[in-house]
């Protein structure tokens, strides 16, 4: 090896960042969104009548487990912190855009029934009802999030298991759902308080709005956003607190900030997904969605996928939610192959399916680390041990 | 000791405009005192050292400085600034940037990103403009990585910029180490045994880097090393800790004669040099 | 005052109960640094193995299961527990040999996964027709309705008796029993000594000669005999018998890993602490404040514990090196 020490001149191999016009940058900034939109709507349009009711139903299932699935991973997967409360959100959104869409519902149109075709009145108030789930999910993730500046790994875990069992328990000691309007104007305080969401049966009644459209609408929502910040300073910064807490402070990164963040960003999305999950036809959001099981899903979706590879646990979010209708006629020895599943995959790939890349970066990355091996440049001032 | 130049008698000169003034600092753990009255004075784009036996408190110096263990006594100022009480990420922010004596990459993050979390130090983009990719947001990114390309590129590492960091070898690491702090654009590099695992030519090179890097970035530079030879060799003024305390402080023949110096040495890794 | 003194025996006997699951996530915690979630399906598996032999001996006595009235002799009761501790401790031994010991050196966080699908199949392996089955069942009665003690004091409305029954005491005696057993064997025998070691630095035991492998094998048998004892006694507080995937169970097992990290997680004395305090919050909470809201109670005790001292009641602070 050559002694040079640093080189003094830029390598022509060096990339040139690129430069955008306004225009450029505009498009850069919607395309993704519009195509999504415009996916989910054709889906709406197309899939029901090709696929029939129970596929619809799976596409629905498959769309909203992304959303839950890819936003826990920017907490479990990216920052690296353990939550095992994401249902908690999911519960805490169900609940707040059920409320508005079915109070509000009677309060507009006297009655809690659907309003409305497709993108008609009764649809926007309840994608307004989801955003709400979602901001106060949000505020609940700022809350569930403080404790992860004090205690890490498996202490982090039990509390945020913690807030979902409490909720849960919350949850059930609700009054039972007020279905008429004379009903609701003439109730007192102690029906009205706590809320009138159905205790222990769950929240009856509540129109059923979800639909493909608004499903991947939401889904697509969520992928801009992972995808944007897992390629940021600030996804930077979070997967830097997952590797190494200690080390990402010494550079300067804020661990508080990022951990509270991610938390927020988590369970913005859990929310939102919970607004879906609460309207969508043949279900009922029950306290027990808030629970440690439920929450355990998503983990393992995260698992799956491997963390941080946000296209990894999508396909783990539609596996994990085909699979058990695949195997449904095995009833019995559905969760034990589930089960066995996963302690195989720990066993034999702990990485998860995809580790930390995107399921696109599979060859190219090796070929490129083939690449560069080859071309190593002999410059001088390095070690090579 | 390879460098055995005559005494010389030559008195510290006073650091007449010191850029890390740190003064009388110290920590206990349980009982211990692991650092007791610690002072130094870098001034700008010095390169000074700080050597001891094994635990003499070096590393704990280091902690103390970036805010990792508060300081039960003493004074820290960087410029004007008092550092004092601040958390590890605000002292980055001050701008005194690290590295750690065992390497401590983000081996999920490539060589590239390694570099350019720094560049969220100084980013003014925030949430709203990072999801919309504004113009501005996409300014600020390709700032960042250019800039960590052209330090990558410094040390050679560019071509390997995609790879997982710790796909490379040690030596590289410990490099990759030094050019992650960099990126942070400090004022002041702490570097805790940076030679530590280099065989002897690899150390040579380190060197000879190490003193580019101060004349070419401007940065003091607080030096922890047990290789006498490379202390020796490249710093100005050497702090000598046993058992948390300083029991020297001088140029390198200075130390090098010091008889306290030698005793806290006996015994220990001096044959190693 | 008679409500108290009913409540306090009920909190002494729940917290016996969950003092003795909880010794096993501290152990297993202690020594290999991940949570167990495994642990909470062997207690499962020591209650409805204890139902399946009560099911099965009673008719070889001649005694009708379903009859409380007919209570076999005692020593059918001990059989069955000991029974039980032994096939759970064969099955917390292969869990550990087959599941975690390939994954010693892993990140926690695939232990932890992995425990959280040894569960799952234990769950509903447990649930399959030709084991357990997927209903509930009434635990036939070990024990006669003996009331050993019934005295009457004073409450808010009249006086009121409270009565001491012979399934608390024998809840208490036996926990108890069982406890200073372990006390002994960790703080006073060669293995218990290598236990500690081998909790305190699991490498560097390795090195001093320690059979950890041994060890850490011993450490899951003993947690799950202990975890069995605390089904076959639930059982009795408690016959009806949730099938094995029940939310009952997972609650409960929930909760005795409160215990543990309440009362500082890998400390076996913290443990029993940890038990008996979220016993007492728990059922004083339940009958002075509302009875919905236990769990409630429970969790918020846990989080306001670990945030005022992340380590738990009797746990050490450990300050990571840098
Ligand atoms: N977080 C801590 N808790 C308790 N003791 C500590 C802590 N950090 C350091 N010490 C103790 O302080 C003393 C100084 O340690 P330090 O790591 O600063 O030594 P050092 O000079 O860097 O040694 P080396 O050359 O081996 O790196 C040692 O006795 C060490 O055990
Ligand atoms: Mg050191």
């Amino acid at each position: 090896m050559t002694q040079q020490g640093l080189a003094t001149a830029p390598l022509e191999s060096a990339r040139p960042p690129r430069e955008r016009g306004l225009v450029g940058t505009v498009v850069n900034s919607a395309w993704p969104v519009a195509v999504g939109l415009t996916v989910a709507a054709m889906m709406h349009v197309m899939l029901p009548t090709t696929i029939g009711p129970f596929y619809t139903r799976i596409v629905i299932d498959s769309g909203i487990a992304i959303i839950l699935a890819v936003s826990l991973n920017i907490v479990n997967g990216m920052t690296g912190q353990f939550s095992l409360g994401h249902a908690a959100f999911l519960a805490l959104g169900g609940y707040t855009a059920g409320m508005i869409t079915f109070y509000g519902s009677l309060l507009l149109w006297n009655s809690p029934a659907k309003q409305g075709g497709f993108l008609g009145s009764g649809e926007w108030l309840f994608a307004f009802a989801c955003l709400m789930g979602g901001i106060v999910a949000t505020l609940a993730g700022y809350v569930v999030g403080l404790p992860s500046l004090r205690l890490r790994g498996d202490y982090l875990a039990i509390v945020t298991l913690g807030f979902g069992e409490i909720l849960r328990v919350i949850l059930q000691q609700t009054r039972p759902v007020i279905d008429s309007v004379e009903k609701l104007k003439n109730a007192g305080a102690a029906q009205l308080w706590p809320p009138p969401v159905g205790g222990a049966v769950g929240f009856n009644g509540l129109p059923k709005y979800t639909n493909l459209f608004w499903v991947y609408a939401f889904a697509t929502f969520m992928l801009v956003v992972a995808f944007r910040l897992k390629r940021s300073s600030l996804g930077r910064a979070m997967i830097s607190v997952r590797e190494d807490e200690f080390a990402a402070q010494a550079m300067g990164v804020n661990v508080a900030r990022i951990k509270v963040l991610a938390f927020m960003i988590a369970a913005f999305f859990a929310g939102l997904a919970g607004g879906l999950y609460a309207h969508e036809s043949g279900l009922i959001m029950s306290p027990r969605d808030a629970g440690f099981q439920r929450s355990l899903d998503y983990v393992l979706m995260t698992v799956l996928g491997g963390r941080g590879s946000i296209s990894g646990v999508m396909l783990a979010a539609i596996i994990l939610t085909v699979m058990p209708e695949a195997l449904r006629d095995f009833d019995q020895y559905r969760l034990i192959v589930y089960a066995l599943l996963l302690i195989g995959m720990m066993l034999l790939r702990p990485q998860g399916l995809f580790g930390i890349h995107e399921v696109w970066d599979w060859r190219p990355r090796w070929r490129s680390r083939a690449a560069t091996t080859r071309s190593m440049p002999a410059k001088g001032g390095r070690p090579n041990a | 000791m390879h460098n055995s130049q005559p005494p010389a008698p030559s008195p510290q000169p006073p650091a007449a405009s010191s850029l890390l003034a740190v003064e009388n600092i110290g920590i206990s753990f349980g009982g211990l005192k692991a650092v007791e009255g610690f002072s130094v004075r870098l001034p700008a784009g010095g390169l000074y050292g700080l050597i001891g036996p094994n635990g003499a408190g070096k590393t704990t110096v280091f902690n103390l400085l970036t805010g990792v263990y508060p300081a039960t006594t003493g004074r820290i100022s960087l410029d004007t600034q008092n550092l004092n009480g601040l958390k590890p990420h605000e002292v980055a922010a001050a701008g005194i940037a690290r590295t750690f004596q065992n390497i401590r990459l983000f081996p999920g993050l490539n060589v590239l990103d390694n570099v350019q979390l720094a560049g969220q130090l100084r980013a003014r983009e925030g949430l709203a403009s990072t999801l919309l990719r504004t113009r501005r947001y996409a300014h600020e990114e390709s700032e960042i990585r250019r800039k960590a390309f052209e330090l990558l590129d410094l040390f050679g590492l560019q071509a390997r910029a995609e790879e997982p960091a710790d796909s490379l070898s040690y030596g590289y690491q410990r490099y990759l180490e030094i050019v992650r702090a960099l990126a942070a654009e400090p004022k002041v590099l702490l570097l805790d045994e940076p030679a530590a695992g280099l065989n002897s030519q690899e150390k040579i090179e380190l060197a000879k880097s190490i003193r580019q890097i101060r004349d070419r970035f401007g940065v003091a530079i607080l030096l922890i090393e047990h290789d006498m030879g490379l202390v020796m060799e490249i710093c100005e003024q050497i702090t000598v800790l046993d058992h948390g305390v300083i029991i020297a402080h001088g140029s390198p023949p200075e130390i090098q004669n010091d008889p306290k110096v030698i005793a806290a040495y006996l015994g220990s890794d001096v044959g190693a040099v | 005052m008679a409500d108290f003194a009913q409540t306090l025996m009920t909190a002494l006997a729940v917290g016996s109960l969950y003092a003795l699951i909880a010794l096993g996530y501290t152990m297993v915690y202690g020594i290999l640094k991940f949570i167990n979630f495994a642990h909470s399906d062997i207690v499962v598996l020591g209650a409805w193995l204890s139902f399946t032999m009560a099911q099965r001996l009673l008719p070889m006595l001649g005694l009708d299961p379903h009859n409380p009235a007919t209570t076999p002799p005692l020593w059918v009761g001990e059989v069955i527990l000991l029974a039980s501790m032994a096939f759970c401790s064969l099955i917390g031994f292969a869990i550990e040999r087959l599941a975690y010991k390939p994954l010693r050196k892993a990140p926690r966080l695939n232990v932890l996964i992995t425990a959280i699908g040894v569960s799952l199949l234990l769950q509903n392996v447990g649930q399959l027709n030709f084991v357990f089955g997927p209903s509930p069942q009434k635990m036939p009665a070990l024990l006669p309705t003996w009331e050993l003690l019934r005295v009457s004091l004073p409450s808010a409305n009249g006086n009121r008796d409270v009565v001491v029954g012979l399934v608390d005491v024998v809840i208490i005696v036996t926990s108890a029993v069982l406890m200073i057993a372990l006390e002994y064997l960790v703080f006073r025998t060669k293995t218990g000594t290598a236990m500690r070691a081998v909790s305190f630095d699991i490498d560097a035991s390795a090195l001093m000669g320690i059979p950890v492998d041994r060890v850490v094998s011993f450490t899951f048998v003993l947690g799950s005999a202990l975890a069995a004892a605390a089904g076959f006694l639930y059982a009795l507080k408690y016959p009806g018998l949730n099938q094995p995937a029940h939310a009952t169970w997972v609650l409960l097992g929930l909760k005795a890993f409160v215990a543990a990290v309440i009362g500082g997680i890998g400390n076996v004395r913290g443990a029993v602490l940890g038990g008996f305090v979220i016993a007492f919050v728990e059922q004083f909470g339940a009958f002075y404040l509302s009875s919905n809201y236990r769990d409630v109670y429970v969790f918020a005790l846990l989080i306001a514990i670990l945030l005022v001292r992340p380590s738990g009641l009797l746990g050490s602070t450990v300050r990571e090196k840098v």
